[in-house]
Order: C-alpha cells, then sequence, then structure tokens
C-alpha cells in the first residue's frame, strides 16, 4: 500500500531559528507563482502562534482548529485573498495545538489531502524550533525548503534542522533561500557555507534555491499587511523573490 | 497469559456433575495454556519468535494505517559463549532470563519483547519514531550493564550486549524481511564496533544527540560569509 502523498507538489518552509523571514517568503513565492499561473494552496503550519492571515491582513473566523475539534468541512475554512490563493488558517495563542500527537496528525493529513486535489501547489509555513509539529509537517510534504539568514544562529538553526530530518526521518533533498542578504553574491555565499559543511558530516547536499535582499519594502509590506509582490512599488526583493518562483516553478 | 473470566458453565441436561461438561472445561484450559505455548519462549517467557514473526507484520500494518513508523531493537548478549564455557550453561539459562526480565520490565506495556534465537532478542516498538527507539535501547544498554547478577556460588557476572535499532517509516514501503535486515546490519556494526552499545542510522558510534559536535560548529563558524 501507498501511503497517500499530496496529489499535487508541496513544499515545507522552515527554518529551525525564528524571525528569518520564513512567513514572509513563503507568502511571496506564493503569490509569485499564482501569476505565473499555478494555483497555491497556502498552509498556516505555525499551529500554536498563526501569522499568515495577519501578514495576508485577512480575517479569519474559522481555523484549522476547528476542522480538527468540531469536524468542520474544511473547504469552509479556507480564505481566498485572491482567486487562486487559499489559505488554511491555524489558531493563534493555542498551546495544546503545537504538540500534535498521533491522531490529529492522521487528521490534518486527511485533511490536507482532501484540500489539495483543488491545487497544483501546497506550501506548508511552520513555526520555529524542531518541535514535534515541524517535524511531522517536513516529512509529508516532497520539497524542503530552509530559510537561513547570514545570521550564525540562523545558520547553525537550520544545519540542526536538516540533520535531525535526514537521520531521524530519512529525508535528503533540501531547498536553502538565503534572506536578508545584501545581494545574489553574498546570498549564494551563505547558502555555500552551509551546503559545504552539511555535505560534509551528513552526506547530503542541499541546492541553492534563491536569495531575498534586505529591503525596506520587505519590511513595510509586513507593517503594511500588504505583501511585497502586491506592494505598489517593485525593488530588488519583490524582483527576486520572481526569480526564486521562477526557479520553484521549474523544479517543481 | 490472557486467561479469560470463567464462564458459567451449564449442561443441557441439568445433570449436577456432568461428565462431558468437564472434559470441554479441562480441553479448554489445555487448549489456552497451549496457545500460551506456542507463541512464548520457555526459558525467558519473552515471546518468540514465531511470535514475533506474526506481531511484527500486524504492528508495520498498523504503521501503514496511521502514516508512523515502527521501530525495531535487535540485542545480541556479548561474548555469551565465553559465559556459558566459563560458568556452565546452567549459568548461561540464567543469564538469558535475567536479560529477558530486563527487556521485559524496562520497556513499555505496548512493546513486544521476544526472544529471537539464541542469544538474539527483538523488540518492536509499534508507533514509535527512531529517536525514541535508540533513548529506549540506551536505558537498556545502561540498565543491563548496571544489573549484575548473582550467581550462586555468592560471585557475580557483569553482562552487556550489542544493539541495533531502526524505525521503518510507512512511506519506504519496506517488506518485514527488509526491515529485519537493516536492523541486524546495525547489530552487526555495533559488534564490529566492540559490542556494548548502540547503534543506528547516522549513529556512527556515537550516542544520540541533537546537539551539534564541536566539529560540526567549528566548520559552521568557520564558514561565516567573508571568510
Amino acid at each position: 500500500m501507498e501511503f497517500p502523498v499530496f496529489a499535487p507538489s508541496s513544499v515545507c518552509f522552515s527554518s529551525g531559528k525564528g524571525g528569518v523571514g520564513k512567513t514572509s517568503i513563503s507568502i511571496n513565492t506564493a503569490l509569485a507563482l499564482v501569476d505565473r499561473g499555478f494555483r497555491v494552496l497556502l498552509v498556516d503550519g505555525d499551529l500554536g502562534l498563526a501569522n499568515v492571515d495577519v501578514m495576508l491582513g485577512l480575517s479569519v473566523q474559522t481555523t484549522m482548529r476547528d476542522i480538527i475539534a468540531n469536524d468542520e468541512d474544511p473547504r469552509t475554512v479556507l480564505v481566498y485573498p485572491e482567486p487562486n490563493l487559499a489559505v488554511l488558517p491555524a489558531s493563534s495563542g493555542v498551546p495544546d495545538m503545537v504538540n500534535l500527537g498521533p491522531e490529529d496528525q492522521a487528521v490534518i493529513g486527511q485533511i490536507l489531502q482532501v484540500l489539495s486535489a483543488d491545487f497544483d501547489l501546497v506550501f506548508v509555513d511552520v513555526a520555529a524550533g524542531i518541535g514535534p509539529s515541524v517535524l511531522w509537517f517536513n516529512t509529508v510534504v516532497h520539497h524542503n525548503v530552509v530559510v537561513i539568514t547570514p545570521d550564525p544562529t540562523s545558520i547553525t538553526d537550520a544545519y540542526a534542522l536538516i540533520k535531525v530530518l535526514m537521520r531521524d526521518h530519512n529525508r535528503r533533498r533540501f531547498y536553502l533561500v538565503a534572506n536578508m542578504v545584501r545581494n545574489e553574491k553574498e546570498g549564494i555565499q551563505v547558502c555555500q557555507g552551509l551546503i559545504k559543511v552539511v555535505k560534509k558530516f551528513l552526506n547530503v547536499e542541499p541546492e541553492y534555491l534563491g536569495f531575498v535582499p534586505r529591503d525596506n519594502l520587505m519590511a513595510r509590506a509586513v507593517r503594511d499587511q500588504v505583501p511585497a509582490v502586491r506592494s505598489a512599488e517593485t525593488g530588488k526583493a519583490d524582483e527576486a523573490i520572481r526569480k526564486l518562483a521562477a526557479r520553484m516553478a521549474r523544479g517543481l | 497469559m490472557k486467561e479469560k473470566k470463567a464462564k458459567k458453565d451449564f449442561c443441557p441436561h441439568g445433570f449436577p456433575d456432568c461428565p462431558i461438561l468437564g472434559e470441554i472445561r479441562d480441553l479448554r484450559d489445555a487448549c489456552a495454556r497451549l496457545s500460551h505455548q506456542v507463541e512464548t519462549d520457555g526459558l525467558t517467557g519473552l515471546y518468540n519468535y514465531r511470535h514475533f514473526l506474526k506481531a511484527l507484520e500486524t504492528e508495520m500494518e498498523r504503521s501503514r494505517r496511521l502514516g508512523l513508523p515502527t521501530s525495531l531493537i535487535m540485542i545480541d548478549i556479548d561474548h555469551f559463549k565465553a559465559v556459558n564455557d566459563t560458568y556452565g550453561h546452567e549459568a548461561g539459562n540464567r543469564v538469558l532470563q535475567h536479560v529477558g526480565s530486563i527487556w521485559r520490565t524496562h520497556t513499555r506495556k505496548i512493546d513486544i519483547a521476544c526472544r529471537y534465537g539464541g542469544e538474539e532478542f527483538v523488540i518492536i516498538l509499534p508507533t514509535t519514531r527512531l529517536y525514541r527507539a535508540v533513548n529506549t535501547a540506551q536505558r537498556l544498554r545502561k540498565t543491563l550493564e548496571e544489573k549484575e547478577l548473582p550467581l550462586a556460588d555468592g560471585t557475580s557476572i557483569s553482562i552487556t550486549a550489542s544493539f541495533g535499532v531502526d524505525a521503518c517509516d510507512p512511506k519506504e514501503n519496506c517488506t518485514e524481511e527488509e526491515f529485519v535486515d537493516r536492523v541486524d546490519r546495525f547489530l552487526m556494526q555495533a559488534k564490529s564496533e566492540g559490542r556494548n552499545r548502540v547503534c543506528h542510522r547516522g549513529s556512527h558510534g556515537k550516542t544520540l544527540t541533537t546537539e551539534l559536535s564541536r566539529e560540526e560548529r567549528e566548520a559552521l563558524f568557520a564558514s561565516k560569509p567573508g571568510d
């Protein structure tokens, strides 16, 4: 029997360390892929402290928790900020959602499977850290994207995450995105450094997927609750994200 | 083992001391005793190889349904032949019982500890991830090492064992035989690396920690941009 894997391509965005811009990158990449004609489902995998909805300025009534607790129809919980982008919101401030038990995992797995039938791509934006739900989401998707910054703690945490996923969960394909870098050169440099160490100690070779420069546009986008890709201004960040999305579209 | 509550028997003819009823009762008891014996190892009281095969199949099927991995620990007592040769076969049997009772008392109720054959044991850990299984194996290894077995002559022997651990993810679609082979290879590795240790995927003989080693840290910091 084949274990059910989502029919569309699924990608998990994680980082180990918090505050590296995971959510921002997953939202913007999702939107850039929508512009390329994909129908994308964005799952807020930060089950205890959700914020995809906040970043998109959505008002959310029901969340993944309602599906699990009250047997709500998963489809009614989806929020559509755009016709081809759906968000499956999670609840915020609910500690019991952080540590998923096996039954919850099985239920969420089924929910995702049902929902993903209508999409080309499923993005999961997980919580920071390497808790059970982070590891679980990372193991049910096809592709693991790890977001890093030049900050040494971010690189160390990303390495630890890759190590655990590789050693305990048999994951072998990782993609790196460097955020908050000065330019593409620094992005490649930061990723190459990590790739080298992962290759040496873990014997797997993550791939460089792209970079997002640190610029005012990204910071303002979060504050205004309008994603950079949808902002009236265009900038380097916007351009880099579209490049990242293009590379992803080719690989997925 | 699984003694059902005795049902109230009654004779359809109402004989107070019905001989047929007595016979049926005896047969039923014998049947329960035999089915217990069929799946138990007489010496250690653990499950036997036959039950192991059945239980592994069941648990891996459960894994597929739940989407959770099944873990397996394979254990081989170190230098068991030397114990037999030095202290005699009676002592050898005592060692097997001693070891078996540690496996039973230091695992969860849902874990299935079996005697695989000879001085080899195997423990199935249903719906358990690798790191938990490795922790269990580490605990068993340490407990065994610390608990000396007192002999009849007043001396005591200290026993150690080698452990191989792996988890089978339902997504891997591997068969029971492949899984057992895989775990057996980690056991071989533990033996060849010097015994009294736990080997598993990515262990390289080291203990399982999520912490990074000094070498890893140094390499990461050496790779800081601007280098």
